[in-house]
């Protein structure tokens, strides 16, 4: 029903429209040099603190190609479904995309999509060449590369679902900001994203292994830099089979609560 | 019945409206309220409209005119009532039923903001499914009927209101939909574009037999483009029949002014029932020479007028 040609024109506008921010690009690349500066000194405290090199199984090394990788990876992913979503349902605009002849969340899926391919080319690659030459050759590069594309993708999408789960709260509130703050941070910490899941105390880091978060950041990163767990196909497989799990079930759930929450609109008025 | 474009019957719309209260203390009291009131945004409205018409749906600043669309297009559900369009109940399968619906809401664009305008015609060919000969047309028809060269290659965000409105109104004719609905697509228009964008509907709606609902407080827009206009007051219809029928509402009143040899001008306002206009002249002269005279129609904007005024007097 949905052709093919309808999802990937919206792909096209989407990288059509991000090329036209060149200047973004540049502006974002700086904002990650002084957070990852920050990031460089602070665990460079942590480590020296210690007074050994390797803590919880990561060297310093390890631990700042995971947090510049989650860098890249929270630049690729980041969206504003929920600032958008909000300021379209405070306008009315949204109204003009309930009536496209789409479901609203395809519509919106693929609407990011074309953001998403710009930033992983300009963004996420550049980054990951960099540190690949810096590191020589610490990163190992073969199928990893393909099956963590692979992750990543679904990681994409459970992150969309999160924030479709959280997006249409502001239908209820009216607000929004209070909402998208402790979205941000619960996705970031949980995620491994600001502090690698190695560090949790073990009681806190069984809790998250059920969270989809983890599916978010630490999945992808633990393939694509082939740690353990992810370096036997069993254990690749049970990660795959995880994140695929997490996007169905997220999905769903997505689904049923913008279903209900669409109707706020239809019967309430926008 | 195959000619029925929209089809409405009984149709009302409530909102729950929250009590508010005033000052600090009642901003307090408002967090833990249950106490809401319903709002009857349309009471009982029923319409038919017919493949090809342009219909002016009229009313005062916060009649239910915008709450009447949305239920036609399908973003709002009835509260009660029958509605279709297109044979279709639109808020079942609001995604499929917007495929034969074009919209403009005045204000808004669904226009892809950074790209040249016909990049945005090429998505929505693509969303719409728009068979590529189909297409072709369309854009031929475009550029018959307005000069869209200066346009088409200009990204949205560049573009004034004017150029904006225009394309918004194309790309909600693009899939060439069996209703239009626009949602005051002239408003902040200067005159020129006023009538260029006027002359487009038109088009539009001559060659490709497109049904047009549309509301406008500017009775230019109606006067150009409809044959019957509804009018709604407080959620009630209150008027449905042509346009010419209207001017007869209160009666065909005409105002004939006259110059006399003294200078000055005698103004006398004509019930054509009881009299007609050259009786009054041949009266008038003769006691008077009549230098000049001026015969006044009365608008369509004071006939509106007094039926919004008129409305509220029966409260």
């Amino acid at each position: 029903m949905n052709s093919i040609k309808r999802l990937t024109a919206l792909t096209r506008a989407g990288v059509m429209e991000s090329l036209q921010f060149r200047l973004g690009t540049v502006v974002t690349l700086f904002g990650n040099l002084i957070y990852l500066a920050l990031v460089y000194f602070l665990w460079k405290a942590i480590y020296d603190s210690c007074g050994s090199s390797v803590v919880n199984g990561m060297t310093f090394y390890d631990t700042m190609i995971y947090l510049i990788l989650a860098t890249a990876i929270f630049n690729f992913l980041e969206m504003f479904i929920i600032w958008d979503m909000s300021r379209s349902i405070q306008s009315g605009e949204i109204i003009l995309h309930l009536l496209k002849p789409m479901k609203y969340r395809l519509y919106t899926f693929w609407s990011y999509s074309g953001t998403h391919l710009i930033s992983f080319f300009l963004t996420f690659l550049p980054t990951f060449i960099v540190v690949m030459i810096i590191t020589k050759g610490a990163i190992p590069l073969g199928w990893n590369f393909l099956f963590f594309v692979i992750s990543l993708t679904m990681a994409l999408i459970i992150n969309f679902n999160i924030d479709m789960l959280v997006a249409p709260i502001c239908l209820y509130t009216e607000s929004t900001w209070g909402i998208n703050m402790v979205k941000e941070t619960i996705v970031l910490l949980l995620s491994g994203a600001t502090i690698p899941l190695a560090f949790f105390p073990d009681s806190i880091r069984r809790v998250v292994e059920y969270m989809p978060f983890r599916a978010v950041y630490d999945m992808p990163l633990t393939i694509l830099l082939n740690k353990d767990g992810a370096n036997t196909m069993n254990g690749l497989l049970s990660m795959l089979g995880t994140q695929l799990i997490w996007c169905i079930v997220l999905t769903i759930a997505g689904n049923l609560f913008w279903n209900h929450a669409v109707k706020r609109i239809t019967v309430n008025g926008g | 019945m195959a000619n029925e474009v929209v089809v409405m019957k009984n149709v009302s719309k409530e909102f729950k409206v929250l009590n508010r209260h005033e000052g600090l203390k009642g901003s307090f009291q408002d967090l833990f309220s249950r106490d809401y009131k319903i709002v009857k945004a349309v009471n009982d409205v029923s319409l038919t409209v017919e493949k090809g018409e342009i219909i002016g749906y009229l009313g005062p600043n916060g009649a239910g005119k915008s709450t009447t669309i949305k239920m036609m297009t399908g973003v709002l559900e009835p509260s009660s009532g029958e509605i279709e369009v297109n044979g279709m109940v639109p808020y079942k399968d609001r995604t499929r039923n917007s495929e034969n619906m074009g919209v403009v809401f005045g204000q808004r664009s669904q226009l892809w903001w950074n790209l040249p305008l016909i990049e945005s015609f090429k998505l929505l060919r693509d969303i719409y499914m728009v068979p590529e000969k189909d297409y072709k047309d369309m854009l031929e028809l475009y550029k018959s009927l307005v000069d869209i060269e200066p346009i088409i290659h200009k990204p949205v965000r560049q573009m004034s209101l004017g150029q904006r409105t225009l394309s918004d109104i194309l790309a909600a004719f693009l899939h060439n939909p069996g209703i239009v609905f626009l949602d005051e697509p002239t408003i902040g228009l200067d005159v020129s574009m006023k009538a260029k964008i006027r002359e487009l509907i038109k088009g539009l709606n001559e060659v490709k037999k497109t049904t047009v609902i549309l509301t406008t407080h500017d009775m230019g827009d109606v006067d150009a483009l409809c044959k019957r206009i509804i009018i709604i007051d407080e959620g009630k219809k209150i008027y449905d029949n042509d346009i010419d029928h209207l001017k007869n509402y209160f009666g065909s009143y005409r105002t004939l002014r006259m110059r006399l040899e003294d200078g000055t001008w005698e103004e006398q306002v004509i019930d054509e029932k009881k009299t007609d206009v050259m009786h009054v002249i041949q009266e008038t002269q003769k006691s008077h020479k009549i230098k000049d005279i001026q015969l006044e129609e009365i608008s369509t904007e004071e006939v509106i007028r007094k039926i919004y005024e008129g409305s509220k007097a029966y409260e």
